[in-house]
């Protein structure tokens, strides 16, 4: 691999800013289109009831009204990620299942007269006893929320490496600690909205969303029109985090609407709706039993996960398994069982922040420190000699390819002087560290892989056709600076044509992490496919071997003698004359075992690579009110390469927000099946004046199978950084957190049990 | 419908429009002038997403009904170009990486604006106190800091 790269690695002004700092960037809710109708959504006041009827009728009769429709009009087919999950309807003719749900539609003129006419839409509900905890819901008498899941049992992922029990009772140490986490709110500043044209039997679709393909895969299913009438359209998107992988209800709702209407509808959620009725994240309760080696070695591992699901599949089997492999995907585990429970409750439907399970790995973490504490061991130490290494399997046989896990763990323990401060910390003051690793992509079947296309056009420009989506964490920069790495032509000259279902090919989408490593890959090969053929015109002209032909600046040179020069446009129209324009075709399909399957196999290789990261957290505890003040933050990610340092680090600054600082202030709060904060008054997204310093350390390693070595660019601070929180309380307090977020009374509670106060 | 005759001067150019009494500013320039900078995100004034700029003064303008900016001046992002020129923040929101999603962006801008415009030299705390006004899910707001720390410099 060549590494005098012109413009790979460099800090790039992102292509997408310049229409987002004039405020001309296009998201959903700026879209109108001539006889646009504005839609309003019905949703259910109960946690959990039987429809008896629903009747529209007179919501019909308001002049203005164009359509109403509820799930009597839809073909009650359900969406699941898998057959086995297939049980959310989206509109239902049966029962509803949580506060918020959609019941009822209508798309008329106006706001004012669609809320109107919603106001007019009579159900008839009959309540059924609900449940809103996880452990309460598995129990047998408890509501049966869906009649085929026994005990609410969404999904139970069952893994068992080597021998636990035997191993377990031959530990010098062993302990076991149960930690919970509030679910936080994803909280993206676009609150959900979709904009659906039905017109000449297709259906346009612009929306936020992370993979347009899938998208447009499950609505043809809903609607039962034929994929290709289901095209899903590019528009930016403020932001996902995880939230906006799965159809959405309101996709299904302003679907009905426009096809009953004839007209173009826009249904826009308030931020209250999106909370309660898009996407919420996975509450959760994590037992963890480890036994260590007197050295602290891990010997074993024993896990016990409660998810609670909500009302709905959604990503089950997905949801239920991945806080599990970004940590066996991190350290080395000879003998591990896993038992994870995906529980259904009367509350909304869920999804992934990020890879979640923050109890789960800061409960892991946390727990490392206290046992290598009780061993007389640094936890530096610990986390090297258990940390995986490149070359290694991990226990559910993924093979570990490029790994800069040790020179992340090294480096920011020594920019934070972590080992000495660690063993001694002043009163009330600490540091702790988190490590994580991340899969760059798992198995989505014939989707995990990317395809793209390229073509060279008269003036020398370049458009690039590809599936990939941009949820604001500039994947689609990224894919131009590829390109124009490869074809030698600046990026603005590169025009990118993306996220859109009738021109684009498949594609992960800004999911499971594989938007740099796959889709980037894709438009690297197609670059090189159309290089090739630019490049042998060149040479043939410029009387040049293809081997000593440079591309840089839009011009074809001779790598000897630089004066030897063409401009590539005069390359594309010597290739028009020969009837063979100059374009490229490029995939890249990830080394996954696609016998892998999340429940019943789950073994083999998860994904073409990984990243790794280390995270330290430094917080001062106020002893009198428990409030924790973080004054700095260190986190170094090994992103095989950084393809725009700028924006890896924005990554991992974000990061540092979503989940650092996010442990001490997040969490979804509920009183029974109401969820008390959905509104950015109530729920606390971490501000300017709330940020630590933040040092971001960039770690390259390389990865042989990546575009220019690169690999996903910052999640593992996401999913690292409540960890580092977790363990720098329990060094300032010597005591084990039981529960997240950090808010000062937990603080206080920790700190009066480390008294001995009750 | 009753209506409400409002005049005022948006981005250097006057406008006289019927709004109905409780429309918002927000919603004014979003479906009336198609001024769909400011951006709606939480609707009750704690993002500071829809924030433009009234008589001088930063203001969320979903929290602004329409017929109280009669004979106001009011600059949105898309107002904040010169001569086809960027505005200094325009510039260094890009080159510093500033810009993510850019849903807060417009607003963020705006909000830094009017800091710059009536400060010219801020320190980095009253910069981090003015911006803590807005939310961005995405940034950790380290580069939205520097941005406007390089801008002031620019301007100065």
């Amino acid at each position: 691999m060549k590494d005098d790269l012109n413009i790979v690695g460099k800090r790039v002004v992102r292509s997408d800013s310049l229409a987002k700092v004039t405020g001309e960037a296009r998201y959903t809710a700026d879209l109108t289109f001539p006889g646009m109708l504005v839609a309003k959504v019905l949703r259910s006041p109960y946690p959990h009831a039987k429809i008896v009827g629903i009747d529209v009728s007179k919501a019909l009769k308001v002049p203005g009204v164009k359509a109403a429709i509820s799930g009597f009009d839809s073909y009650g087919v359900k969406w699941g990620v898998f057959r086995y999950t297939q049980d959310h309807a989206m509109l239902h003719t049966d029962k509803v299942r949580y506060i918020g749900e959609d019941v009822a539609a209508v798309a008329a003129v106006d706001e004012e007269t669609a809320m109107e006419a919603l106001a007019r839409i009579k159900v008839d509900y009959e309540p059924l006893p609900a449940v809103y905890d996880p452990m309460e819901s598995m129990k047998d008498g408890a509501p049966q929320i869906h009649d085929q899941y026994k005990n609410n049992i969404n999904i139970h992922i069952h893994i068992d490496v080597g021998e636990v029990d035997r191993v377990m009772e031959k530990a010098y140490l062993v302990r076991e600690d149960t930690f919970k986490a509030a679910g936080e709110a994803y909280a993206m500043m676009e609150p959900y909205a979709v904009v659906a044209c039905f017109k000449s039997g297709y259906l346009d679709l612009y929306m936020p969303n992370a993979g347009p393909h899938v998208r447009a895969k499950a609505l043809s299913n809903m609607l039962r029109l034929p994929l290709n009438r289901v095209r899903i359209r590019h528009i930016n998107s403020g932001g996902a985090f995880g939230g906006r992988s799965e159809v959405a209800p309101g996709d299904l709702v302003a679907s009905l609407l426009t096809m009953k209407s004839g007209k173009p509808v826009k249904l826009v959620l308030s931020r209250e709706e999106n909370a309660t009725s898009s996407r919420q994240v996975h509450d959760m309760i994590a037992t963890v039993k480890t036994g260590m080696k007197k050295d602290g070695t891990i010997l074993a591992k024993d896990f016990r996960v409660i998810y609670d699901g909500g009302a709905y599949s959604s990503t089950g089997p997905i949801a239920t398994s991945i806080p599990f492999y970004v940590y066996e995907e991190c350290y080395r585990f000879p003998n591990v069982r896993y038992n994870g429970y995906r529980v259904f409750t009367n509350k909304g439907i869920r999804g992934m922040y990020g890879c979640h399970g923050r109890a789960f790995l800061a409960g892991n973490e946390a727990q490392m420190d206290m046992m290598a504490k009780e061993l007389g061991l640094d936890p530096v130490d610990v986390r090297l000699k258990n940390g995986l290494k490149p070359g290694e399997m991990t226990a559910t046989r993924s093979k570990i390819t490029s790994c800069g896990l040790k020179e992340t763990i090294v480096t920011a323990s020594e920019k934070t002087n972590f080992r000495k401060r660690w063993a001694k910390p002043s009163r009330l003051k600490g540091v702790g560290m988190g490590c994580v690793a991340i899969m760059c992509g798992f198995p989505m079947g014939f989707r995990s892989g990317s395809s793209c296309y390229v073509k060279i056009n008269d003036d020398g420009q370049v458009t690039l056709v590809t599936g990939l989506v941009d949820n604001g964490q500039g994947n689609e920069s990224m894919v131009v600076q590829v390109a124009s790495e490869v074809l030698g032509v600046p990026m603005r000259d590169i025009n990118l044509v993306n996220a859109d279902t009738e021109v684009t090919n498949l594609d992960p989408g800004a999911y499971s992490q594989a938007a740099a490593f796959v889709g980037a890959n894709a438009v690297r090969v197609a670059c090189e496919d159309a290089r090739g053929k630019i490049v042998a015109i060149a040479a043939e002209k410029l009387k040049v071997k293809v081997k000593d032909i440079g591309l840089k600046d839009g011009a074809a040179y001779s790598l000897k003698n630089p004066d030897k020069k063409m401009p590539i446009s005069w390359v594309v129209r010597e290739a028009f004359f020969r009837g063979e324009p100059i374009t490229g075709t490029g995939s890249f399909f990830p080394n996954i075992d696609f016998e892998r399957e999340w429940v019943t196999r789950p073994w083999g290789q998860m994904a073409g690579t990984f990243s790794f990261g280390t995270s330290v957290a430094e917080v001062n505890i106020d002893g009198e009110t428990g409030k924790i003040a973080m004054p700095r933050f260190t986190s170094a990610h090994d992103c095989g390469r950084a393809i725009n340092p700028m924006a890896v680090e924005g990554q991992m600054e974000g990061s540092i927000q979503q989940a650092g600082v996010a442990a001490i202030t997040e969490g979804n709060l509920w009183d029974k099946g109401y969820l008390l904060n959905p509104n950015l008054l109530e729920y606390k997204v971490p501000l300017a004046c709330d940020m630590p310093d933040m040092d971001t350390i960039i770690v390259s390693s390389r990865d042989p199978a990546g575009p220019f070595g690169a690999k996903e660019g910052g999640l593992t601070v996401r999913m690292n950084a409540y960890s580092a929180v977790a363990c720098a309380v329990a060094n300032a307090t010597g005591e084990l957190f039981s529960e997240l977020p950090l808010t000062p009374d937990r603080v206080m509670k920790m700190l009066e049990r480390k008294k001995g106060v009750k | 419908m009753k209506t409400m005759k409002v005049s005022f001067n948006v981005n250097s150019e006057d406008v006289t429009l019927d709004v109905r009494p409780y429309e918002t500013l927000l919603e004014t320039l979003r479906e009336r002038l198609f001024l769909t900078g400011a951006k709606e995100a939480c609707g009750l004034g704690a993002c500071g997403a829809c924030t433009v700029i009234v008589n001088g003064i930063p203001l969320r303008s979903c929290l602004v009904l329409t017929p109280e900016v009669e004979g106001a001046t009011i600059m949105t992002v898309e107002g904040l170009r010169e001569d086809g020129n960027l505005h200094p923040l325009q510039e260094t929101f890009m080159e510093k990486g500033a810009v993510q999603c850019g849903f807060c962006t417009s607003g963020m801008i705006m909000t830094a604006k009017a800091l710059l415009d009536r400060n010219k030299r801020p320190t980095k705390k009253e910069i981090v106190t003015t911006i803590s006004s807005n939310v961005c899910r995405c940034t950790g707001y380290k580069k939205i800091v520097e941005a406007v720390e390089e801008a002031a410099k620019r301007m100065a």
